[in-house]
């Protein structure tokens, strides 16, 4: 007899499955559907696939049936169990209130309870890895606490591997060692019971079963190092995060993007990829509108899409984000890989993209010698890595609030700076810098820089460039609009003190800035010279006009302007901003920079600020990237090891290094 | 209606087509009066004996230009459109009918029509984009109902429509069909084909006929390449592109690939 450990006969399988449901608790377990092993709700142990087995290669997918009457053989398929603590599409925000006066009502998840049954060890370090990412900070993600905190976790120790598995090699399995409530091993006549917590020890309680026999266990642990016999020793992987990241330029990208179908199924099927979407419903009648949270893929077009640009056109891009993330910079993101090694993206690729061997082929490290039935490939994580991490509460959720318009001013054609009033003591708290999602009904949230602080409100400078910040433009006086933020890491402006400061922008990127100056001038004894270079296209595309004249002849700052085009009243000079960046600042050694416009306006400016001897340790600049959420939950801003929404938008081009100005990072 | 004062002049006119699409208009029965009360429709000869020549503030245009008057006939609505979208496969990419752009135009007239003379129709069935600037499409065979829904919504909500191209894969994982291309070995074109249809084929376990036409970066080679890995003759992968959207170039260029013999779609 073994401590510790019960025997449940395979005929009782049910009473295990009828006390998981007591309490009204759903149970999602796997079952045969279409044509594969499919996680679904089930409400007795018949629905579990007795019998199947999976034959798994990469694009390839085999339902076949089995003499032996075994329930959990097979290896992981499509579903995972994300489709319930992160589902494909879940209610954000709902519009409250009549015209005029709406406002944003966050929807709050209502989860029954649940109990998953049938979770592997890969799948247990899944859900901890997406615990990291959602729960663990300095946001979370509301919805998903709400789904994933009382999850009952059945495990199930594999006693098969797939051809695609890879689980040993990443460090997650195939032993079951923690993050469950109860473990299961299949034997041939019944099942092995451990306990790992006190939910689970009621459970094995209340079925009043007998202790497993020191032959039943021994049965087990035969069968577990058959399995790791199969899934056989893993390559080396020396160094493999930092030689992914390192290999941006490897011809092996475009190779690969001449198969890559770029159809995200592999992001999709992942149990840890996060990356998500905010859609729009709204009835025609225009009253209704309800924003939805969707799966999303850096695998698809939008995804980097900004207002005039995209950041990853090419599938090489998308590919190597995926790659890059996945095996490298979500180590310095979340301390852990973001690959569990289940197989799921190698089975479910249309046209068996092997990421094992694509891995290898990038980081340039030798591929395994011999392919046996299981491939192992790479092993940069340890078990203790993905150790679930408590969940953070609820309180760090960064809500939704409302402002009103008090003031609109029009700075160019296409240009305002709206005056909002709030008295939400987080919108108050900003720093300059940072930027708020600003959202109305039935349209997109766009991030939006604050343009000035003040004690009541804040200011918001728009340009009309889409539908959303089109609908902003056009508030009236008196309307209100929904905000979330101030969010973001802003301007660092102590670094100033002592220096000479040189802020370099172009048109619209004034906006940012303006609360730095606003800043730098409360404090102006504590730094030297203060010169702004503003470049514009032409004079008519200038921001804040009367107020940079008004400053200009007080004298605190120097300001030079320029624009592209000129008019007759245009007395200023013309041409490119880096040309008055030459003429105002010689002698460069205690400079500090910030410079914010266009990336190839930033990249100038960087040019000539490096020619000069300005350190990249000091100069700053604020970037640009499609955001959904602001927070770092839905993953679009990434670039390299950085979500530009939180540790950004401001960097050092130090801390950016060769990403700064890199196409299709 | 009171407290409307302009109600947008909508219109649906055709060319060459079966008329689905804009039977998906009328299909749409818990929001039609909403339509209705939303927009004025001036000119739809299958809903109402009404007709208008213009102007429309907002034009439907069904069917692919396919005779030498519809190639005038579409130069002027363009004049009379502020808002003109393209819907369906016809009128986007040229519709089945464009299986004769990789034929011999004349023969076919000649075999067919005891009269041939009498035919006038262009040697090549084409999208009206080819001949007008187009202002919106909606893809699709037949469009999707609720497509045409999102954008008429966005119009009146003052928004971009949503119509994503990307695959139909991520409709089918959201709604967590199993892929019959990897499950079931099915020669399936989701993963080069645009969203939009709700992946409606594979959920009832049936390949994607790619009726939506290609996505942005469809990569068609490689999915043909694996298509012949797993047995399908040249023939039968040429079958697959060459059906309503035969003429989008992601879809051609395989087809023209692997014809008389010249060269192999793999």
């Amino acid at each position: 007899m073994v401590a510790g450990a019960w025997f449940l006969p395979r005929a009782e399988l049910d009473r295990l499955v009828q006390s998981l449901r007591a309490g009204g608790r759903e149970v999602i377990a796997p079952t045969v559907g279409e044509g594969a092993i499919v996680l679904s709700g089930v409400e007795t142990a018949d629905e579990l696939p007795h019998g199947w087995g999976v034959e798994v290669a990469p694009g390839r997918a085999t339902l076949v049936k089995r003499a032996a009457e075994r329930v959990f053989d097979q290896p992981p398929g499509p579903t995972s169990w994300k489709r319930w603590t992160f589902p494909p599409r879940v209610d954000q925000i709902e519009w409250i209130g009549a015209n005029g006066e709406r406002l944003p009502q966050p929807v709050a998840a209502q989860p029954k309870p649940m109990a998953f049954l049938g979770v592997r060890a890969c799948e247990i370090a899944a859900l901890a890895v997406q615990d990291r990412v959602l729960a663990a900070g300095p946001v979370v993600d509301a919805d998903y606490v709400a789904r994933r905190k009382d999850n009952l976790i059945v495990a199930v120790e594999c006693a098969v591997a797939g051809e695609t598995c890879f689980c040993s090699t990443m460090g997650t399995g195939p032993e079951v060692t923690g993050g469950f409530d109860v473990a299961l091993s299949e034997l041939d006549d019944g099942f092995l019971i451990r306990v790992g917590s006190t939910a689970g020890s009621a459970l094995v309680d209340g079925l009043g079963l007998a202790p497993v026999s020191d032959v039943q266990q021994a049965a087990a642990r035969r069968a577990m190092a058959a399995l790791r016999d199969q899934l056989g020793p893993p390559p080396p992987t020396d160094g493999l995060p930092e030689r992914l990241v390192a290999a941006v330029d490897s011809p092996r990208w475009a190779e690969i993007a001449q198969r890559c179908l770029a159809c995200a199924n592999c992001t999709l099927v992942c149990p840890t990829c996060f990356c998500t979407s905010v859609g729009q419903r709204s009835e025609l009648d225009g009253q209704g509108a309800t924003s939805e949270r969707r799966w999303d893929s850096c695998f698809t077009l939008d995804f980097a899409r900004v207002a005039g640009g995209n950041f990853r056109t090419r599938v090489e891009d998308r590919y190597r984000q995926w790659l890059t993330h996945k095996f490298g910079t979500w180590w310095s993101q979340f301390g852990t890989s973001g690959c569990v090694g289940c197989g799921r993206c190698i089975t479910w690729c249309p046209v068996g993209i092997d990421v094992r061997a694509e891995i290898m082929a990038v980081a340039g490290l030798p591929a395994p010698e011999a392919v046996p039935p299981v491939a192992p490939v790479v092993s940069v994580a340890s078990a203790a890595s993905v150790e679930s991490v408590a969940l953070a509460p609820g309180e760090r959720v960064m809500p939704w609030a409302s402002a009103r318009v008090v003031s609109k001013t029009s700075e160019t054609a296409d240009v305002v700076t709206l005056r909002l009033a709030t008295d939400d003591p987080g919108l108050l708290a900003g720093q300059p810098g940072q930027f708020v999602m600003a959202a109305l009904p039935a349209l997109a949230a766009p991030p939006v820089s604050v343009s000035r602080f003040h004690p009541d409100g804040l200011e918001l400078t728009v340009r009309a460039a889409g539908a959303a910040t089109r609908a902003i433009c056009n508030l009236e006086r008196g309307a209100t609009v929904g905000l979330r933020g101030p969010v973001g890491r802003g301007w660092p402006v102590d670094l100033a003190e002592g220096r000479d400061v040189l802020i370099v922008t172009g048109g619209i990127g004034l906006a940012p800035l303006r609360p730095l100056i606003d800043e730098l001038l409360r404090r102006r004894d504590r730094s030297a010279r203060l010169h702004l270079a503003y470049g514009a296209r032409t004079p008519g595309d200038r921001l804040y006009k009367a107020e940079l004249d008004r400053l200009a002849a007080g004298g605190e700052i120097e300001i030079s302007q320029t624009v592209d085009r000129a008019g007759p009243e245009w007395l200023g000079r013309v041409g490119v901003v880096t040309q008055v960046i030459d003429r105002a600042f010689c002698s460069c050694d205690r400079t500090i920079a910030f410079i914010c416009g266009p990336e190839r306006m930033m990249e100038a400016t960087v040019k000539v600020l490096h020619e000069r001897g300005v350190p990249d340790e000091r100069v700053f600049a604020t970037l640009e990237r499609h955001m959904d959420c602001g927070v770092g939950l839905c993953g679009h801003c990434q670039l390299g090891r950085f979500f530009v929404c939180k540790d950004g938008p401001v960097f050092s081009l130090a801390e950016l290094g060769p990403a700064f100005g890199r196409e299709g990072l | 209606m009171a407290g409307v004062v302009h109600r947008p002049r909508l219109g649906v006119v055709k060319f060459a087509s079966c008329d689905g699409c804009q039977l998906t208009l009328l299909d749409l029965e818990d929001q039609l009066l909403d339509v209705a009360e939303r927009f004025e429709i001036v000119e739809f000869a299958e809903a109402t004996s009404r007709r208008s020549k213009g102007p429309f503030d907002i034009l439907l245009v069904e069917g692919s230009i396919s005779t030498p008057e519809q190639a005038e006939e579409i130069v002027r609505l363009r004049r009379e459109a502020t808002l003109l979208v393209t819907i369906g496969a016809c009128a986007t990419a040229g519709g089945i009918q464009a299986l004769r752009n990789l034929a011999d135009h004349d023969a076919f007239r000649r075999a067919v029509y005891p009269r041939p003379g009498l035919i006038e129709s262009l040697p090549r069935s084409t999208p009206v984009s080819e001949y007008v600037a187009v202002d919106a499409e909606l893809y699709g065979c037949p469009i999707s109902g609720a497509q045409l829904l999102e954008l008429l919504t966005a119009l009146t909500v003052g928004r971009r429509p949503q119509l994503p191209d990307e695959a139909v894969c991520l409709e089918c994982k959201r709604r967590g069909a199993v892929c019959v291309l990897v499950a079931g070995a099915q020669s399936c074109l989701g993963p080069v084909t645009r969203t939009g249809c709700g992946a409606l084929c594979p959920v009832f376990g049936r390949g994607c006929y790619g009726c939506f036409g290609p996505r942005e970066a469809a990569n068609s080679e490689s999915l043909a390449a694996w298509f012949a890995g797993d047995g399908a003759s040249d023939k039968e992968i040429r079958g697959l592109f060459a059906q309503f959207n035969v003429n989008a170039p992601a879809f051609r260029r395989i087809v023209e690939a692997g014809r008389d013999g010249e060269g192999s779609v793999r």
